[in-house]
Order: structure tokens, then sequence, then C-alpha cells
């Protein structure tokens, strides 16, 4: 059903970015620069190809990242080699498309081997060659890790910056404030990605938001800030892109709000960011039924040899 | 001269050894709030690498982590092993860095600590939270028996060469506030989980460590009891080959520590010399600590162990 662009559901979060309508027509009819939309797209398909797969393996506490991959996958795009993520515990796709093989990651995540072969965490993914951190027990201490290795690159001038992943439910953490003083404070270069889940029935007290804007208190305390629809990959792009650029700049931290649908809640199609996305390369003629089974097909085979090989020996960990 | 000022020193010479060194800390660069920092600040040469930040007392310790993630060695200086404690939660992930990556990664962050009675503030005086500390897994704990070591015990913590794992380095405050004579200790060195003997005698064996060596050996001097006194030192990882020889050579065993009696490294050394040395013991082991917490700021050197009660206690166990 065609629905009028301009009339929000429930499900649109407000005060939040977007570029493309629900059709995926963009709405200024630029696109970022730099921004290679095909190849964007290829990552976002594979993410949602590794959730699930990992829903399939019945990981304990797994919880779905399906809806969520745009800010995933374009910090994983935008951050440069020598930089350093910081991610959550459900950030799996950080690793894939960063070029973690698949065989590795399926090790890692579940939890056969852990990072360096070290100790394995099931779900979670860190490793060294590709600057992603280990993740963290207590709840957002990842942020105030990436805080000081920001400020260790910001005191070895060696340009590299460091990104870190959270959802909003870290945000009513005392170590989210604290990390968001001492960035501003000490002018670290540190790109923060909070992923706020829109809850069209309201929010339960632990996301930590009545409504509020994560982006309008890191604005408070002196960061700069985007508050996009992650339900739109482009837009998601375009504000983590100019974060990144501003924060490489040595113009100070940067907190990007992409506010996502979990598609677990059964949210309208536009509201997953590849669907969207898919319609935006419809619309240009780049994007055939072919087109998707080839990349699907491919993902899906790698992700399978990995994950099959393993699961035979005896089941997920 | 105080050990203040010794440590002082020994942290502006450790920052210009090593460049990638940096010194956190409350009010680091304008000499921090027990002036532990006074020569740094005064050094401008080092202003680059005194990392002041506003007070994050909950992710100040994965703070220093990240820092270390990234190729730096901090030093953090803390006004009190209770600040250790509020960045608790991030402590624990910074000491289990490098387990998390089979030792690919390490977080060398070495944190000092002002701890027990002392400056009439009550707090964590009386709290002993050392006993805590050194459960964490992954983290090092030493502590500053005598005035003498602070400078090469901080040395020696500094160096990070036995291991790269985080440490605390607790100098209780009464030691940071004691005056010693003669020329900086620069010279001497200390090998850093290795407990010592300070005095050697046949009658009986004190552990003790912190705030009560020197208390065990004024009881020595002033009962003329010819006991061994072992200031502990290392707490973790401890060292059990010298612990244990220092029991077995007398068999009456007294332990005395600042802080409260109870769930501490005394019990943890009892069951270790149960374990390693119950044919060589001749009497019970007995602790002697500080009065249970929480205390009031004016009463907070009951937190020490009196040397009267390491007395009676040298008598118990060798009148046994």
């Amino acid at each position: 059903m065609k629905r009028d662009a301009m009339e929000p559901t429930p499900w649109d979060p407000e005060g939040a970015t977007a570029v493309l309508d629900v059709d995926g027509r963009l709405a200024d009819g630029a696109l970022p620069a730099g921004l290679d939309v095909r190849h964007y797209y290829k990552h976002l398909v594979a993410a949602r190809c590794l959730d699930v797969r990992l829903q399939r393996s019945a990981l304990p506490m797994y919880a779905s990242s399906a809806g969520e991959e745009a800010p995933l996958v374009a910090t994983a795009l935008l951050a440069a080699e020598h930089d350093w993520i910081y991610p959550g515990s459900r950030d799996a796709a950080v690793a894939f498309t960063r070029g973690m093989p698949p065989d590795e990651l399926a090790r890692q995540v579940l939890g056969r081997e852990g990072p360096s072969g070290g100790p394995a965490l099931p779900g979670r993914v860190a490793s060294a060659g590709l600057r992603i951190a280990t993740t963290t027990d207590a709840l957002g201490m990842q942020l105030a890790l990436a805080a000081g290795h920001a400020h260790g690159q910001k005191i070895n001038a060696d340009g590299g910056i460091t990104f870190a992943l959270c959802g909003e439910g870290v945000t009513t953490t005392g170590v989210f404030h604290e990390v968001v003083a001492l960035a501003a404070q000490c002018d670290l270069p540190l790109v923060i990605v909070c992923r706020s889940q829109v809850w069209p029935s309201g929010a339960p007290a632990e996301a930590g938001v009545l409504g509020d804007s994560v982006a309008e208190r890191a604005r408070a305390c002196g960061l700069w800030e985007r508050r996009v629809d992650g339900g739109d990959p482009i837009a998601t792009w375009a504000a983590i892109a100019s974060a990144s650029a501003r924060v490489r700049d040595r113009r100070g931290p940067a907190l990007v709000e992409a506010v996502v649908t979990q598609l677990v809640h059964d949210p309208p199609a536009h509201r997953d960011p590849i669907e969207r996305l898919r319609r935006h390369l419809d619309a240009q003629g780049a994007w055939t039924a072919t087109f998707q089974d080839v990349v699907e097909a491919e993902v899906r085979g790698k992700l399978e040899r990995a994950f099959a090989a393993l699961e035979r020996g005896g089941g997920a960990a | 001269m105080n050990v203040i000022a010794v440590l002082a020193e020994a942290i502006a010479e450790l920052m210009r050894e090593d460049h990638q060194r940096v010194l956190l800390g409350e009010d680091v660069s304008t000499g921090g709030m027990l002036g532990l920092s006074r020569v740094c600040a005064d050094d401008p040469e080092l202003a680059a690498r005194l990392v002041a930040t506003p007070l994050v007392p909950a992710t100040a310790m994965a703070h220093a982590g990240g820092l270390a993630l990234a190729g730096l060695r901090p030093i953090v200086l803390v006004p009190g092993v209770l600040q250790v404690f509020e960045g608790l939660a991030g402590l624990r992930e910074v000491a289990a860095m490098a387990w998390r990556t089979a030792g690919e990664r390490t977080a060398p962050v070495l944190i000092v600590a002002p701890c027990g009675p002392g400056f009439g503030l009550g707090g964590d005086a009386g709290e002993g939270l050392e006993a805590v500390l050194s459960r964490v897994p992954g983290l090092r704990v030493v502590c500053v028996g005598r005035p003498h070591d602070a400078e090469p015990m901080l040395r020696a913590a500094a160096a990070f060469d036995v291991s790269e794992d985080p440490i605390v380095l607790l100098v209780p405050r009464t030691i940071l506030t004691a005056e010693i004579d003669g020329p900086s200790r620069a010279e001497l060195t200390r090998e850093l989980h290795v407990a010592h003997r300070v005095r050697v005698g046949a009658a009986a064996t004190v552990f003790a460590w912190g705030e009560a060596v020197g208390l065990a050996l004024e009881a020595v001097a002033e009962t003329g009891c010819d006991a061994t006194v072992v200031d502990v030192a290392s707490l973790q990882p401890l060292d059990r080959a010298t612990l244990v020889e220092a029991a077995r050579d007398t068999g009456k065993i007294v332990v005395a520590h600042a802080g409260p009696r109870h769930h501490g490294i005394a019990a943890e050394l009892a069951a270790l010399f149960a374990d390693d040395a119950i044919d060589w013991l001749d009497a019970p082991i007995v602790r002697v600590s500080g009065e249970d917490p929480p205390l009031s700021a004016a009463d907070e050197l009951r937190a020490l162990p009196t040397v009267e009660r390491i007395a009676r206690a040298l008598e118990r166990v060798t009148t046994w």
C-alpha cells in the first residue's frame, strides 16, 4: 500500500533527520560524497544474513540486531584502517563488515574461541588486527575504555580516532555521562554512535529514554551531535561521515544518535533500513531480484560453510 | 623530607625516563591534591603528559585502561583507595584485558592509592580495602610497609617488567607523611612481588604489611622478643615461598595489619600456613588487626593494630 511520505506513523521517530522517504526517494537528490550505495547495500544485506544465521544458532542471551544494521555497517565502513572501534555486545556485524573472515567470525561468535585465542564469549567478537576492541562486562564501560583510547590517540598524535557503540539503555548510566563530560572537556577524538529504539507504545523503564533525545543531552554537554533516522541508511551514513570527518580534523568529539526499529517488533516495511535502501536502488534502476539473490547467496554460502562446520562438531556453544 | 616529596620527585623522574608515561589524577597539572604531582607540574616539558580530567570516578580506571590500550603507560594518582573502588567496574575490565585477548593486548596501568588512617578524614581509612582489590582477577596489589621503601616500590611497580597487568600501589597515609632522613633512596631496588624479612629472629614470626610493619618492629623492640618480622608487601600475588619458609622457621606466627580483622588477607595467610606449614606450627596463628569499621574521622587511628596488642600476641604464641 502506498502511503503519503509526509504522514508519519507511530514508528517514525520525531526530530530525526531522514533523506530517503518511505519509497526510497532522496529528498534533495544528492548522495553524500564518496558513498558507493551498492557496496553499502551489500554490506547491509551481509549484516542481516549474519543476524539471521546467529538467530538459527540459538546463542545464549542472543538478541537480534535486525533493523539496526545501518549505524553498525556505516561505522565499520567509515572507520579508517588505523581507527579503533569499541563495540557493544550485540555488534558482531561490525567485525563482519570490517573484514573478519567467516571462519574466525563463526569461531568467536559461537563461543569456540575468543579473540587472539583467548577465552570465548558467545555472540561477541573482537580483533586487535581489525582494530575492534573486546567488549566489557560492565554496562557501558566500553565507552570509558574508548574515551581513554581516544585520549591516547590525541596524546600520541597518530591521526587515529575511536568509535564507541552503545544503545540508548546505556545513556542512563553514570558511565555515559562521565564519558560525555570527559570527551567534551578533554576534546577527545571520539565518535559515539548511539542506537535508540522507537517505542510506539511508550518506552519501558529500562530503555532509559522517555521520549527525549540522547543527541539533545549530548548537545547540552557541548558535543557536536546529530539525531538521524536509523531506518534511513543514507541519512545515517551522512551523519556518521560528518561526525568522523570533524573528529578526524580534531574539531572535538561527536555523538550520532540513530533512531532504529528492531524488526522483531514487526514495524512497517519502510522502517527496515535494508528495504528502504532497496527501494532507493530499485527506483534508480540499480536493483534487480537477481542482484539480490547473488548477494545473499554469496554471503549465506560463506556463513553457512563456516557455521555448519563448527556446529556439526556439537551444536552451538 | 617527607615521603610525599620523595615520591613527587620520583614520579617526575619516571615521567622523564619514559615518554609513553602519562600522569592522571585530580588537579594533576597543578600539583595534585596531595602534592604528588608537584614536581611534574613545575616541569613545562611534562605538561603535555599531565592528563587533567573532569571528575569521572566511575570511568577513571577504564579511562586509564583505554590510554594504556593506545600504547601509553598511565600512572594514576587517586586521592585515596576509595576512588579505586568508585572505578572498580572499569578497573575490573582493565585487569581482565590480558586474559581476554590471550595476552595480545595488555593494559599496564599503575594506580598510586593512599590508604589507611592518617589524614583525619575517616572514610575509607578503616576499611582495609586491599582484601577486596586482591580478589579482582588480573589485578596486582602491593603495599608500602616502610617509608624508605616507598620510592623503590614505586619504581618497581612502574617498570612493568615482571608483568603488564595493572597494579595498585597502596601507600599508607601515615607513611606518606613520614619524614625520612638522608638522601633519596633511589639506589635501593625492590623486587616487586617479594616478601621481605625486615628483621630476623628465632622466637616467632610476625607477618605484616603497611603501617603494621613499623608497629611490629616497635613491638619486637619493646618486648625484646627475638622475632622475625616479614613485610608481606605483595598482597596479590603473594610471595608464597618466602612466606611459608618464614612460617616454618619459627612455627609461632602473628599476623598484624591495619583495618578490619575478618575476611581479609590475614585469613588467607593463615590458610596458606595451614596448607603448607602445618607440621611446623607450634601455636595457633594469632591475628592482630584494627577495630572493625565504620570508624568516625576522630577515631580513625583505631584502624591500626597497637604495639601493645602485637606484643601480647607475641607473648601468647611464644608461651603456648
